[in-house]
Parts: structure tokens; sequence; C-alpha cells
């Protein structure tokens, strides 16, 4: 599993005069889940993108600092290298099919043939992806015959027959209907599971909360707060970032009922519940 | 998804023959009737030709094609017949047209070529499916990026039509005129075709973008989901073939010796 | 910027992506002229526009394709007939890289010299195909009116490619120039092979 380390980041896209990203660093431990939230044009597609070496190696333009994923400093190799380790899925499905396969079993290969795996591994691994991502039974379809959620998670499959030990998600289901999303959604839960270290950038913040060891707000470029989604939700602030916390944070706000044990308010609806019940009883625990 | 290519998935002996055999047959189809420099060598490949798409069972499916050319070509018999300056001998009257000898054969000559062209791309064209060719392609040596563009081409243009058609219904329900005069229908056609043209433009980057993460430019020697099989006839095909070719070269040293 | 940059055959990914939208493009513009029966051809907007965004070699590799692609997919005739659309992909690539396609005046120009080379490419292909002729009513007409009064082939074929290609080229060379001035220049500079990362340490 590898560690991510961002070291004094910064970056300007061509024919642009304001830095995109404003010296940025932080590290990020093996096998965690990372939540990135923040406004629009906050930084955080240029962010992903950067750990990838798409920045700056597909948009060249301006790049300070250092990306490393383990000892691999990401600016310095192509991107068909560092993508063996760090995979990435963007928000448009559509976009992200190669569109020179057949097959969904064929369009997952792709990946693996360029990385000039044997034939029996690639199948081994397809095999593996597809029923992780639970699309199996689509091996023999048209890609572009899949419905959106279907096409997303055939994108995720990609990636994911490639075994690279990071993910990241770029807002992956921000053009999908509700049933969509929920595929998708389900498909991360069981990637997380497999102990793949995840960053997911996100607007549905109920999801960013109940999945994210640590959460990471950006704001115009800049990195405003990296820590537990209890404490980066409860800051007092945080309208002005542009973010709304989960509804049950904004429900406990206002009532005022705050998690005893940290000192911040509840994130998801068990914690919430937990709190209230705490209350209930006064002060001491259920369990 | 509706496919562009005018192949047509059959099992027959004809389809499971590699790609490669076929394109040597239309070297060696086009290239033999011109060393002889003979007419007769192009109708008894036109011949050949048809016994295999017959094989093939794709043998009608060549008609569309041939009705693309074959205008072309009634009218080069027509032009040729009547208006070839070498015209002398009168070989056919109708009414007051005189179609010549000399004109006549001239367009038998373009026309035998053109069929035999036509025909041996055929064999090709019908049994052979786009992917499995891009495929051989690229196993031969052809750059696996080539071969990228090459079946992405296969994909994108159904899909473009396809929208197009969708974009044509709308803007005909809203009342736009797709008949009438030629400025009436030049003003129809900018707003049919510029959004699927900017938007196949803009989603390149993002596309560009999804296949380099996965590895599209990696230096790292390509291997293949799909299996080649190798037969022994396939080896005597390829033989046959190359025999004709270097038996025709002979022969037409031999026809310039002499 | 390097001098031979415009002969690079290292192609980015994002010129190599182009390449299948204009043939696409290429694909749509045929159609529509067939579709609204226009007396053009109209197959040749998206080699030119990528020779534009990225270069003459990419206009060739466009060029090729298509005639290929035809090849597979309306008739055969069509994979001989590559020759000419990357003589025109070529000029196209050549001529904007040198600055000349801008306006409506310098695309015109553009426009007529693509049709020339096409012309000049096309013809002796169109001579040992079928005599000289093109296919295209207007142009066979003139071509019987040359041969009739005793015209060489060559320049009774030559007036009837001609005679078709000056209006389609430069037309399509106009479009291809819309299309081009409409394009967000974030978009276009990812075609282009000579950028350089700008260090901010």
């Amino acid at each position: 599993m590898a560690k991510i380390v961002v070291e004094h980041l910064k970056y300007r896209y061509p024919l642009t005069d304001e830095l995109a990203l404003k010296d940025i660093s932080f590290t990020i431990e093996p096998g965690e889940f990372i939540g990135i939230i923040g406004e629009n044009n906050a930084g955080k597609s240029t962010l992903c993108q950067a750990l990838v070496g798409i920045i700056p190696n597909f948009y060249k333009g301006a790049y300070g600092g250092k990306v490393f994923i383990d000892d691999l400093e990401v600016a310095k190799h192509s991107i068909s290298e560092v993508c063996r380790k760090v995979g990435i899925v963007f928000q448009n499905p559509f976009n992200q099919v190669t569109g020179s396969k057949l097959t969904v079993y064929e369009e997952i290969a792709f990946g693996l043939e360029n990385m000039g795996l044997s034939r029996t591994e690639m199948m081994e691994r397809i095999d593996y992806s597809l029923k992780l991502l639970d699309i199996y039974q689509y091996k023999d379809r048209n890609p572009f015959d899949l419905s959106g959620g279907q096409m997303q998670r055939m994108a995720i499959a990609s990636i994911i027959a490639m075994r690279p030990e990071v993910i990241i998600l770029d807002e992956p289901t921000s053009q999908l209907d509700p049933q969509g999303s929920e595929e998708v959604f389900r498909a991360v839960q069981s990637l997380s599971q497999e102990g793949i270290s995840i960053l997911m950038v996100e607007h549905k913040m109920e999801k960013i909360a109940a999945y994210s060891d640590r959460v990471m707000l950006l704001k115009d470029g800049k990195m405003v707060a990296f820590d537990t989604p209890q404490k980066v939700f409860s800051l007092e602030n945080l309208e002005q970032y542009g973010v709304n916390a989960p509804a049950f944070t904004r429900i406990c706000k206002k009532l005022g009922i705050k998690n005893q044990k940290n000192g911040c308010y509840p994130v998801t609806l068990e914690e919430a519940e937990g709190a209230i019940n705490l209350l209930k009883n006064g002060g001491i625990a259920d369990e | 998804m509706k496919s562009i290519s005018l192949y047509q998935d059959k099992n027959t002996v004809i389809h499971r023959i590699d790609p490669l055999s076929k394109i040597l047959y239309i070297l060696v189809a086009i290239i033999v009737p011109f060393l002889l420099a003979s007419q007769i060598a192009s109708a008894a490949f036109i011949l050949v030709s048809i016994i295999i798409l017959l094989m093939g069972k794709s043998l009608k499916r060549t008609v569309p094609m041939l009705g693309f050319s074959g205008l072309i070509l009634i009218t080069v018999v027509i032009i040729q017949g009547i208006f070839r300056p070498d015209n002398v001998t009168p070989a056919l009257v109708l009414g007051s047209v005189v179609f010549y000898k000399e004109g006549l054969l001239f367009a038998l000559g373009i026309s035998l070529n053109v069929i035999n062209i036509l025909m041996s791309f055929s064999i090709l064209v019908l049994t052979t499916k786009p992917s499995d060719m891009v495929e051989t392609f690229v196993r031969m040596g052809l750059s696996p990026k080539l071969g990228y563009v090459l079946s992405s081409v296969f994909q994108i243009i159904p899909q473009m039509t396809e929208t197009m058609a969708t974009i044509t219904d709308a803007q005909r329900s809203r009342g736009m005129e797709t008949e009438g005069n030629l400025t009436t229908r030049v003003k129809a056609f900018f707003p049919l075709i510029s959004p699927v043209v900017m938007n196949s433009l803009i989603t390149t980057k993002e596309r560009a973008i999804a296949l380099e993460v996965r590895g599209f430019d990696s230096k790292q020697k390509k291997t293949f989901l799909t299996e080649v099989k190798k037969t022994r006839s396939e080896k005597v095909i390829k033989i046959v073939l190359a025999a004709v070719l270097i038996l025709s070269l002979i022969g037409r040293v031999l026809i310039w010796l002499r | 910027m390097k001098k031979n940059s415009m002969w690079s055959l290292k192609l980015n990914t994002a010129s190599l992506v182009l390449i299948p939208a204009a043939v696409g493009i290429n694909y749509i513009g045929k159609l529509f002229a067939g579709a609204l029966k226009l007396p053009l051809w109209l197959d040749s907007i998206g080699t030119i526009l990528a020779a534009c965004l990225a270069g003459p070699i990419v206009g060739a590799l466009c060029g090729a394709i298509n005639n290929i692609i035809y090849g597979f997919t309306l008739d055969p005739v069509s994979f001989i007939y590559a020759l000419s659309q990357v003589g025109i992909g070529i000029v196209a690539g050549v001529l904007a890289y040198k600055g000349k396609m801008k306006g409506l005046v310098g695309s015109i120009i553009t426009g007529l010299i693509i049709a020339c080379v096409a012309t000049v490419v096309s013809t002796p292909i169109n001579i040992a195909m079928y005599g000289g002729q093109t296919g295209n009513i207007w142009g066979d007409a003139l071509f019987t009116w040359c041969t009739a009064n005793q015209f060489p082939t060559w320049l009774a074929s030559g007036l009837d490619e001609l005679v078709v290609d000056i209006p389609d080229k430069v037309a399509v060379t106009l479009i291809a120039f819309g299309i081009y001035k409409a394009l967000p220049k974030k978009l276009t500079i990812l075609y282009k092979n000579d950028q350089a990362i700008e260090s901010l340490d």
C-alpha cells in the first residue's frame, strides 16, 4: 500500500494568470479513505489530476513543489508509469470509454494490454474486477449500450483491474441519476473494504461523512482544513467555504447536540442517534 | 449499437481465414493483371473473387458497392464509346448516336479493372471483423496507437450519425427547413452540424486523459487479450498466393525479353 | 519554437484522439451534403480542421484513415483515393502552420491551393481508374465537352476535377476555419506539440 506525500504543490494552467493550486502540502497514510470537498473551482479536480501526473504532464502550464507516491515523484514520470500506482475515475462515464473496444470485457482489458500482462493474468484480473463491481453479467455487451451507472462501474473496474495502490474518484456520481449514483456508491464501499487507499471528491456530504477517515476542505486553490469529518463539518464558518454540512450535522448544530466524546457535532445518522440517546439518558452511555 | 462496417458475422471458411491472407490476395489480384497487361487475367480474378464471395455467403452484399462505382462506369462506357478521340470504327448505331469499337474496348478495360479491385477488396471487407483486422496489423508491427485510432473510428462514426439523426429530428419538429432553395438548405446546414462537431472536439480532451491513465502512452510492449490460431492451411494459402505473384513476375520478364 | 516541430512524428495523445473525431466530422459533412442535396462533397472538413489544429502529419493521417474507413464502409475504391486526402491534409497543415489561414481571405486562398493540390493528386488516379472521370455530374459534363473537342485526356480530366474541387475546397476550408475560431484556446493548445512545463520552484 502506498503513502502519498505532497509538498508545497503549486500549479497554474496554461493561458491563465492565477494559480489553481496554491502551496498545498499534506500526507496520506496507506489505506485511508479521504473525502475532498469545497465549492466549484476550489481546485479539487486539479489536485486529483496532479496526483496522477495529468498535471503537469498532460496540460503543461507552470508547476512547483513535489508529489510522491511512495518514492515515485509524479511530475518526473510519464502518466503511463504513474497510473500503475494511482488510478483515477472521472465524472463523465461516457468520455472514459476508450471507444475502440466492442465488449465490456475487452474494454477492461485495454489498460492491461498496455501494461503488457499475460493473457491468463488479464482474464483473472478482468473477472475479479467485473465481479467486484457487480457487472459480470454485462461482460459481452457493447460498452456504449450500458446505462450511466453501469458505465461508471465499468470505468472503475477498468482502473481496479490495473491494481493501483491508490484510487481517486473525481465526482464519480455527479452525472448519474439517483439509481446510478447508488450503484456507484455501493461499489465504492466494496472498494474501501479491499484495503485500497481512496480519495473521493463528492458533493453529497452524507456520503463523504459516512465513508471518510479524514476530510480535506479546499478553497481558492488552498487547503483550509484536513481533519476528521466531525471536526471539519463542525467548523463554524463552513458556509463561507461553499460547503453545506450533512443534514444530521446541521440539525444537531441547530439543536446544540454535540458528540460528548470528541466535542464535535455528529456527522452521520448513527452518530446523531447515539448523541441524542446519550442526552436522553442524562449523559450516561447506553452500552 | 448499429455498425457502419459492411462486415457481417457469418460462420464460413472464408470468414475464418487470416486477414493477412486476404490482403495478400488483393495485392495479387491487382498486381498480376497489371504485370501481364492482360484483361483475361482481370476477368479470371473477378471469377475467383466471385467464387470466394459465394463460399463466404457474401456475394449479395457487393451489390450496393457495385452500384456506387457502377454509375460512374456506365457514364465511362457512354462518354468513351461516343467521344474518345481515337474512335474510328463504328460498332453500334443507336439512332443518331454512334458507339465506336475503340472507345468501348477502352471502357471495357476500365470496367474490368474497377470491378476486379472492388471484388477483391470486398472479400476482405465483407468477411473480416474490423477489430480483428486492426489487431492483425498491430501484431505485424503497426503502432498500437494508430491501431487504436482505426478501431475507434469504427465506433465513433455510428455514434456521431446517431446524434445527428436525433438532432435532425429535433430541428425538423421545430419547423426547420431542410427542403427548398440552395440558400435555405445551406442555412439549415450550420445549426445542424455545429453542436455535434463542437461536442466531438471538446470531448477529445477528456478521452485523451482517460486513455493516458490507462497506460496508452506506455513504452511497455503491448500484449493481447485474444489468441491467434495458426493453422497449416493458412500457410498453404499464403504460399500459393506468393507463388502466383512470382510466376507472373517471371511471365512479365519473359514477355519483356521476347 | 523548434523549427521542424511541424513534422514531428511523436504525436501526443490529444492529437491522436483528434483523428477519429475529425474523420467523424468528414463523414457528417459528406452525409449532409448528400441529405441537403448540395452540389458539393464537403467530405474533408475534419481533415483540414485536424491539420490546422495539430499539423500536417495529423492532417495526412486523418486523410489516409478517412479513406481507409470509407473503403471499408462505402466503396473499396476509396482506398486508392486516400492519396488525395493525404495531400489535402499535408497542404492544409503546412499552410496553417505558416500562418496563411488567418481571416476570410487567407482561408479562401488556402482553399484554392488545397483544391489545386487535390486536383494534381486525384487526376492521375481518375485517369487510371475511370479513364479520367470523377463521377460528379457537372465535372463529367465538362469532361465530355473537352473530350468531344479533342482536348488531351489529362487536361479534360484535370478540369473535370478542378471545377468541382474549387468550390468544394473553398467552402470546406471556410467551414473548418469557422470551427477553429469557435474552439476554446484552452482546448486547441493541447494539440500542439511544442508546449513546455514552466517551473514555479
